[in-house]
C-alpha cells in the first residue's frame, strides 16, 4: 500500500480479538479537495504531525530521560566527584553539554515543544477525521484524540507551574509567626497573610516490651520473632555470641556477633574505613555479624537511622534474614529524640489576616492544607529540637488543568482500550448473526 | 503466614513441573494438573494477601517482599484469566515459572510486617501499587509470549498461522491492559506525589524510568496499530518494554541508590 504521511489512514487503532478485519485495516482518507498543490499546512502536517516524526522525538526525549537517570545531575554531580574523583573530566564535558542538568535544559524544553507541537497537529489532523469515520472506528479515533488532547493538557499545567507557579519552605518554631518563607533561590517569597505554628508533635511507633533503662540494646527481629541482646558497653570490641533458636528445624539457627561498637560513626574517606569521631555518642553504630543457614553476613547498624541497614548493596552475598534495630538510651538528646521509628509528625497552625484568625489546621505527611491558593505540606522537622517545623508552601494554578489531563486521559484510554474493542465485538457477533 | 506463603510457592512450583510434563508428553491431564494448580496457587496468595491486609491493617503493598507477591500473583491471574479465552500451550509453563521465580526471590527479602513511614501512609499507596502490578502483570505476560514467539518462530515452518495469530493478538492485548493500567499507576503516584510534597512530578529515577517505560509501550501500541507491525518486530518491542519494566523496579532501587546513598 502506498501512501502520503497525513494522507492515507494506514489503520485505524484496532485491538485485534481473533481474525482482524481487514476491512478497516486499509481504510483510505480521501485527500482534500483543497490541498491538491501542497500548502504550508500540509507540509506541516505531513512532517511535523506524522507518526514517525512524532515517535522520533518520543525516542529522543527517552533517550534524554535515560541520561538524566543515570548521569549524576545537579546537586548529585559534586557528591559523585567526592566518591569517584577520576571522572571530573568527564563530568566537566558533560556539564558543558548540558548533560548534567537535563529535566531543567532548554535543550529537554525544546524537546518537549516539539512534542507538543507535533501532537497538536496530529490532533487537529484526526479531528477532522471524525466525521469521516464511523461506527468502532469512530469511537477509537475519538479515543485517541481525547487521549493525545490529555498529553497536551497535563504538559500546558507543566508550563503554567514553571510561568505562575510559586515554591517555597517555611520554618517555624512554636509560637513564632511569618509572613513570608523562603524560596529555591533562597530569596524571601511573600505570602499574602500570616501564619503561626500553634504546636509540632511527633509521633513514633510504640516499641513493644521495651525497658527503658537498660542502655544499649540490640533487638534482633526475624519472622515473627524478636530478641533483644545488651550491648555491653565497657567492652567494645568483645563479640556478643547469641543463638536465637527456633524448635523448627536447624535451618533456623544463626549466630548473631556484634563485632565492634562507634559512639561516634562515620566513614574517613581517605581509608573507607569506620571510625568513632568521638567518645560522645552522636551516631552509635554497631557492627553485626550472623553467621548460620549457609548465610555469613555483617552489616552496620545505626541507633539514629533505623531504617538505614535495609538500604544494602547487592552482590554482597545473600542477605541475613535477621533485621536489626539498634537502641542506645545515651544518644537520646534532650528534646526526646526519636527511638523508634516515626508514625508521623505533624503541626498546627493558624492562618491570620488583619491580625485575625481566619483558618486553623493540623497539617500532616500526606494532608496537606490550602489556604488562599497557597497548600502547606508537611516536609519535615528538626529531630535535635522538636519546637521547630518544616513546611512546604506551594501555590501551583496549574494543577486543575494536570488533572483535568489525568482524567481525560483515563476517560481516552478507556474509550481505546475498552469501549471500541466491545464495540467492535457486538458489531462482530451481529454479523455473524445475520 | 509464612507456611502459605511457602505453600504458595509450592503449589506453583507443581504447576511448573505439571505443565512441562504436558509440554513433553502432549498428554491433556497434565494441562488439567498445570491449571487447577495454578488457579489454587493463585487463591492461596489472594488469601495470603488477604491475611496479610489484615493483619498490618493496611494494604500490604509497601516493599521489595510484598511487592513481589504481588507481582507473581498479578502473572498467575492474568494468565488464568488468558486460559478462558485463548490456549497457547506454552504459556502455563512460562508464567508458572515466573511466578514461582518472584515468589522465591521474594524469600529473600525481609518478611516481617514493618510499621509504615509517614510517606507512605495514604490510601494512594493501595491505588497506586495495585495498578502498577497489574501493569506489570500484563507486561510480563507479554514479554514471555515475545520470548515463545521468537523461540518458536526460529523454525519458521512449524509455527502455524493460527498460531502466531494468537499470539499477536494475545500480546497486543496484554500490553493494551498493561497500558492502560500502568498509566493509572503513574497518575495515582503523580497525584499522591502531589498530596504528599506537592509536587506531581520532580524527575527522580523511580518516575523517570516508569515514564521511559511508558514511551516504550505507547511506541508499541502505535507501531502495532498504526502501523500494523506485529512477529518478530512487536516481540523485540515487548521484550524491551519488559527490560524497561524490570529496570525501573529492580535497576533504580539497586544501580541508581548508589547516588544517594548515605555514610559518607
Ligand atoms: C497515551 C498514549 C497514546 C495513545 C493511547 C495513543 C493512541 C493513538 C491512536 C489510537 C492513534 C490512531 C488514531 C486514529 O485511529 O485515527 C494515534 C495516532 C497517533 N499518535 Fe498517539 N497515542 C498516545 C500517545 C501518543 C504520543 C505520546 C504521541 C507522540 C507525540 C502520539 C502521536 C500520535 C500520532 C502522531 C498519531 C497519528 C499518526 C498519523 O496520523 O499517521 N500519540 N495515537
Amino acid at each position: 500500500m502506498t501512501h502520503i504521511e497525513g494522507r492515507t489512514v494506514r489503520s485505524a487503532l484496532l485491538i485485534p480479538r481473533g481474525g482482524s478485519s481487514m476491512s478497516e485495516q486499509n481504510q483510505t482518507e480521501t485527500p482534500d479537495k483543497a490541498e491538491t498543490e501542497p500548502s504550508a499546512w500540509s507540509l506541516i502536517q505531513s512532517w511535523l504531525g506524522s507518526l514517525k516524526f512524532s515517535l522520533f522525538v518520543v525516542v529522543l526525549i527517552a533517550l534524554a530521560c535515560i541520561a538524566g537517570t543515570l548521569i549524576p545531575q545537579g546537586e548529585q554531580v559534586s557528591r559523585f566527584l567526592v566518591k569517584n574523583p577520576g571522572h571530573h573530566k568527564a563530568l566537566e564535558f558533560m556539564t558543558r553539554v548540558g548533560l548534567t542538568n537535563v529535566f531543567y535544559s532548554w535543550w529537554f524544553a525544546t524537546l518537549l515543544l516539539v512534542f507538543s507541537s507535533s501532537l497538536t497537529v496530529c490532533t487537529l489532523k484526526r479531528y477532522r477525521m471524525i466525521g469521516r469515520s464511523a461506527g468502532a472506528v469512530r469511537i477509537r479515533v475519538i479515543g485517541s484524540l481525547i487521549t493525545h488532547v490529555s498529553l497536551l493538557l497535563v504538559l500546558a499545567g507543566g508550563v503554567i507551574r514553571a510561568m505562575w507557579g510559586e515554591k517555597g519552605v517555611l520554618q517555624l518554631s512554636e509560637g513564632e509567626i511569618a509572613t513570608s518563607c523562603e524560596s529555591q533561590t533562597g530569596a524571601p517569597m511573600p505570602l499574602p497573610f500570616a501564619v503561626r505554628l500553634v504546636t509540632f508533635e511527633l509521633e513514633l511507633y510504640k516499641t513493644p516490651n521495651e525497658p527503658s533503662n537498660v542502655g544499649d540494646v540490640l533487638y534482633v527481629q526475624w519472622p515473627e520473632k524478636e530478641m533483644m541482646v545488651p550491648i555491653a558497653m565497657e567492652a567494645t570490641n568483645t563479640p556478643v555470641v547469641v543463638a536465637p533458636r527456633e524448635q523448627a528445624g536447624q535451618d533456623n539457627t544463626f549466630q548473631v556477633k556484634i563485632e565492634r561498637y562507634l559512639p561516634d560513626f562515620y566513614v574517613d574517606a581517605a581509608s573507607g574505613e569506620a571510625q568513632s569521631r568521638s567518645k560522645v555518642p552522636n551516631n552509635p553504630a554497631v557492627y553485626v555479624s550472623v553467621i548460620g543457614a549457609g548465610v555469613t553476613n555483617a552489616e552496620w547498624v545505626f541507633a539514629r537511622f533505623p531504617d538505614f541497614t535495609r538500604h544494602k548493596k547487592p552482590g554482597v552475598g545473600p542477605r541475613m534474614p535477621l533485621q536489626f534495630r539498634f537502641v542506645s538510651s545515651e544518644a537520646k538528646p534532650a528534646m526526646g529524640r526519636s527511638q523508634g521509628p516515626v508514625k508521623a509528625f505533624k503541626s498546627t497552625v493558624e492562618f491570620l489576616q488583619n491580625g485575625q484568625v481566619m483558618l486553623t489546621k493540623t497539617i500532616a505527611v500526606n494532608s496537606p492544607t490550602t489556604f488562599q491558593g497557597y497548600t502547606f505540606y508537611q516536609l519535615s522537622y528538626n529531630p535535635e529540637d522538636l519546637r521547630w517545623t518544616s513546611l512546604q508552601v506551594v501555590r501551583d494554578p496549574g494543577v486543575p488543568v494536570v488533572y483535568a489531563g489525568f482524567l481525560l486521559m483515563m476517560a481516552g484510554l478507556t474509550v481505546v482500550f475498552c469501549v471500541g474493542p466491545y464495540l467492535d465485538d457486538k458489531r462482530k457477533g451481529s454479523e455473524k448473526t445475520v | 503466614m509464612i507456611n502459605l506463603f511457602n505453600a504458595g510457592l509450592a503449589v506453583y512450583l507443581g504447576a511448573l513441573v505439571s505443565a512441562v510434563v504436558f509440554l513433553m508428553s502432549s498428554r491433556r491431564l497434565f494441562d488439567i494438573i498445570a491449571n487447577v494448580l495454578m488457579s489454587a496457587g493463585a487463591l492461596m496468595q489472594t488469601i495470603y494477601i488477604g491475611i496479610r491486609w489484615s493483619e498490618a491493617g493496611r494494604a500490604p503493598f509497601s516493599n521489595m517482599f510484598e511487592s513481589l507477591v504481588l507481582f507473581a500473583w498479578s502473572v498467575a491471574v492474568i494468565y488464568l484469566v488468558l486460559r478462558l479465552q485463548r490456549n497457547i500451550p506454552w504459556l502455563g509453563a512460562a508464567a508458572a515459572a515466573f511466578s514461582s521465580l518472584a515468589l522465591a526471590h521474594a524469600s529473600t527479602y525481609e518478611t516481617a510486617i514493618k510499621p509504615l513511614m509517614p510517606a507512605l501512609q495514604s490510601n494512594w499507596l493501595t491505588f497506586h501499587v495495585l495498578t502498577c502490578f497489574l501493569g506489570y502483570g500484563g507486561f510480563a505476560v507479554a514479554f514471555l509470549i515475545g520470548i515463545g514467539f521468537l523461540a518458536s518462530d526460529r523454525k519458521a515452518s512449524t509455527v502455524k498461522p493460527a498460531m502466531r495469530e494468537t499470539l499477536d493478538s494475545v500480546m497486543s492485548r496484554t500490553i493494551s491492559f498493561g497500558f492502560l493500567f500502568l498509566t493509572l499507576g503513574i497518575l495515582t503516584g503523580a497525584v499522591w506525589a502531589n498530596s504528599a510534597w506537592g509536587t506531581y512530578w520532580s524527575w527522580d529515577p523511580k518516575e523517570t524510568w516508569s515514564l521511559i517505560t511508558w514511551f516504550i509501550y505507547a511506541i508499541f501500541l502505535h507501531c502495532r496499530f498504526m502501523r500494523n507491525w506485529s512477529g518478530r518486530r512487536a516481540a523485540w518491542i515487548a521484550i524491551l518494554g519488559f527490560l524497561s519494566v524490570l529496570f525501573t523496579y529492580f535497576g533504580v532501587n539497586f544501580l541508581l541508590s548508589g547516588l544517594h546513598s548515605y555514610a559518607t
